[in-house]
């Protein structure tokens, strides 16, 4: 019994001193216990956006080193514990200090000292930072406007025009040690929080299962579908290709979807003696137009979807059908615009038709098959994901793993496929957008165009889709979407009934379809031009903008009315 | 081996030079190469990977484009091959015309309002002359294309 006794004795104390060894302070706070002075509070901007990494401290007037110190957190929330072994003095203040920020100094009044003093937390009221004006803010703005300009003029590839801004935003960061605060964007952590990886791991898991499907021969079998179809009908036959073309577009990237189909749809036009620019030309159109059916269709919506948390659902039901209207005014309207062309078919060659048959068919027909089960898998997935919280990076990186698994393809030839470039220019594009951001540019623009549209939500519908579709009739939609996110988002807390997501939206349509009133707005049309002028039937930027513009007019004008008509009239917002 | 080179790149804007072309070929009973050069340079600015892939596609247009030429020469009893080369279009031409040891090479002369390149009517003079050097073949220029 004794020595039974003296074990457990032993045992206790040597679980007692290591826990007196490994919890510091425990012996001291066993003594006298603490009382947790805590003062809590949020910063947010001008937008009420939360405003991260704030130095927030509790300063006594005259002392050098503050009380308590802390930063303030994503949410911008942040704690102050004030030590329990101090004496809480009258002249107290809490200052917060936060890079692109004026700074903020409040003095405490007794409200908050008398709480303190006996022991209670003290919750502050909410404090609202405002923007500085300096020259990191220029600095950053110039960046962004000088990396859209090599992109407009083409001078430098898209992801070097990036690079080329987020190096020259770095540089002017860490030179700031040296050269003065001022010219303080942020540093590379700072940066990276811009990066929305959830858009990274999206597109580059599409990327490997487009690779797959690519080498199928899917695309060249389709068109030969279409021909076939149409009975060698010049009016069916474009309606049908502009019908496949924006399905196919709908779930794979537009730029691939055009890369494969404009070699085959030039061929059919020559073995039935048409021009082929009046199949190219509504094709590419369809292709940018359905495209935005889905959260996959385009990265302008891959943008918004993982920006606003919109699922793949929520494109589905809230823009299909404004597509299939856009689409209707646009098979039209391609009747019409090629009326001439499509009449004037001269007689069928045989022989080039005959090529055309030996060429089109599947010619990897258990790889489309294995594609066809994945691709069926991750649709239910990106439909039903969101019950599980499965983010669509998730899905697409499962996707293209089982399929790697499956068909075992040459690996190294599959990470050659994926498209890094693309990957480098997003994550280089976040970074520069981040920086207009955190100099507070995206406020100001917020701010303007809150004041402009006056809180009435079908003027901010209006101005987010018809200003969208004509800047990105000259500018690359991409950057200008990733720039546009956070004006909508905060326009989206401000306007009364924009809480439904429907700028999101408006954005997507506007961006997406302004694509086509321009050569340089999509990088589908400029593949098609490059492929089209290399079979002899150049597309310049005046031909594009004849053909493309009506077309801009009349897909974004059906799809404006299908947005009032969802948003404002099936579905009104909360009077 | 000798023969005519006609580099095309298809569009109406090649008819005139093939049935140039053709009618050369029928003068000197020289055989007949229609040419195509596969020339990927504009998706460096919009999408790199899918090079591969293209490439296939582009390589079968071209054979396409060629068999339309082909198929004109046929109706005139003329036999005629088609040859796709892929890479700088220029160099190219150089190089079939040193594999044929062409006596002819016939280009069109550009028209429209392409960029200027090459082929450009500043240019087209500078790049006919390295032809006669470099692959000894004389270079025969036709009315108002642009073909390669």
């Amino acid at each position: 019994m004794n020595s039974r006794f003296l074990r457990t004795l032993l045992v206790l104390i040597m679980v007692g001193s290591i826990l007196l060894l490994v919890i510091p302070g425990a012996h001291a706070q066993g003594e006298t216990p603490a009382i947790e002075r805590l003062i809590t509070g949020k910063v947010v901007d001008k937008q009420g956006q939360p405003v991260e990494s704030a130095d927030v401290t509790l300063d006594v007037s005259g002392e050098i080193n503050p009380i308590a110190q802390v930063t303030t957190q994503s949410d911008g929330r942040y704690t102050l514990i004030v030590p329990s072994s101090d004496s809480i003095p009258e002249n107290l203040s809490i200052r917060i200090q936060r890079a692109h920020f004026k700074n903020f100094d409040m003095k405490l009044g007794s409200s908050v000292i008398s709480p303190l003093r006996s022991g209670e937390a003290v919750a502050m009221p909410m404090i609202t930072l405002t923007r500085q004006i300096n020259l990191a803010f220029w600095i950053a703005t110039l960046t962004f406007l000088i990396m859209l300009l090599l992109m407009a003029a083409d001078k430098l590839h898209n992801t070097l025009a990036a690079l080329v801004g987020a190096s020259i935003i770095f540089a002017f960061s860490y030179s700031s040690a040296l050269l003065g605060q001022g010219l303080f964007i942020f540093n590379f952590q700072g940066a990276i929080k811009y990066v929305d990886w959830n858009v990274i791991f999206l597109v580059m898991g599409m990327m490997i299962i487009i690779a797959v499907v690519e080498r199928t021969g899917i695309f060249q079998w389709l068109a030969l579908v279409a021909y076939q179809l149409s009975g060698g009908r010049a009016w069916l036959l474009v309606t049908i290709l502009m019908i496949i073309t924006g399905i196919t577009s709908a779930f794979l990237d537009n730029v691939t979807t055009m890369l494969l189909m404009t070699p085959i749809t030039v061929q059919i036009a020559l073995a039935l003696g048409i021009n082929p620019l009046a199949l190219l030309m509504p094709e590419v159109m369809a292709s940018n137009v359905i495209g935005i059916s889905t959260l996959i269709g385009t990265p302008t919506n891959i943008l918004i979807g993982s920006y606003a948390n919109i699922s793949f659902n929520g494109f589905l039901a809230n823009l299909t059908p404004g597509v299939i209207l856009a689409m209707v005014g646009l098979v039209i309207y391609s009747q019409y615009a090629y009326r001439q062309e499509l009449q004037s078919a001269s007689e069928v060659s045989p022989l080039l038709l005959e090529k055309l048959s030996e060429r089109a068919h599947i010619t990897e027909p258990v790889h489309l098959r294995k594609v066809g089960w994945v691709g069926a898998g991750m649709l239910v997935l990106f439909i039903f994901g969101e019950n599980l919280n499965l983010v669509p990076a998730v899905t697409a990186l499962i996707g293209a793993t089982v399929l790697l698994v499956w068909i075992k393809p040459d690996i190294e030839e599959m990470i050659e496929a994926v498209d890094w470039t693309t990957l480098v220019f997003f994550i280089a594009l976040f970074i520069v957008v981040g920086a207009i951001q955190e100099v507070g540019l995206i406020s100001m623009i917020a701010d303007l165009i809150a004041r402009l549209v006056g809180g009435s939500l079908i003027l901010t519908m209006l101005t987010v889709i018809w200003v969208s579709a004509l800047i990105s009739t000259v500018i690359a939609n991409i950057p200008f979407t990733a720039a546009m996110l956070p004006v909508i988002g905060y326009l989206s807390v401000i306007v009364p009934g924009a809480h439904s997501k429907v700028l999101f939206f408006s954005l997507a349509v506007g961006s997406a379809l302004g694509g086509n009133g321009s050569l340089i707005g999509a990088s589908a049309n400029m593949v098609t031009a490059g492929i089209s002028e290399r079979a002899g039937y150049p597309i310049s930027y005046i031909y594009f903008l004849k053909k493309g513009f009506p077309a801009l007019l009349i897909t974004v004008g059906l799809a404006t009315v299908w947005l009032l008509l969802r948003f404002l009239v099936l579905s009104p917002p909360p009077a | 081996m000798s023969g005519i080179v006609c580099a095309i790149r298809g569009g109406p804007d090649s008819r005139s030079t093939i049935d140039n072309a053709i009618s050369l070929a029928e003068e000197t009973g020289l055989p007949l190469y229609f040419l195509y050069v596969v020339n990927l340079d504009f998706l460096s600015h919009t999408t790199s990977s899918r090079v591969q892939a293209i490439s296939t596609e582009m390589h079968q247009m071209g054979e396409f484009i060629l068999l339309s030429a082909q198929s004109t020469a046929a109706a005139k009893k003329l036999t005629t091959q088609g040859v796709v080369r892929h890479g700088n279009v220029a160099d190219e031409i150089i190089n079939q015309c040193h594999e044929i040891k062409a006596d002819y090479l016939v280009l069109g002369l550009p028209q429209g309002q392409d960029p200027e390149n090459i082929f450009s009517r500043g240019q087209l003079q500078s790049f006919s002359e390295r032809i006669e050097r470099e692959a000894g073949a004389k270079v025969i220029l036709t009315g108002g294309t642009t073909d390669e």
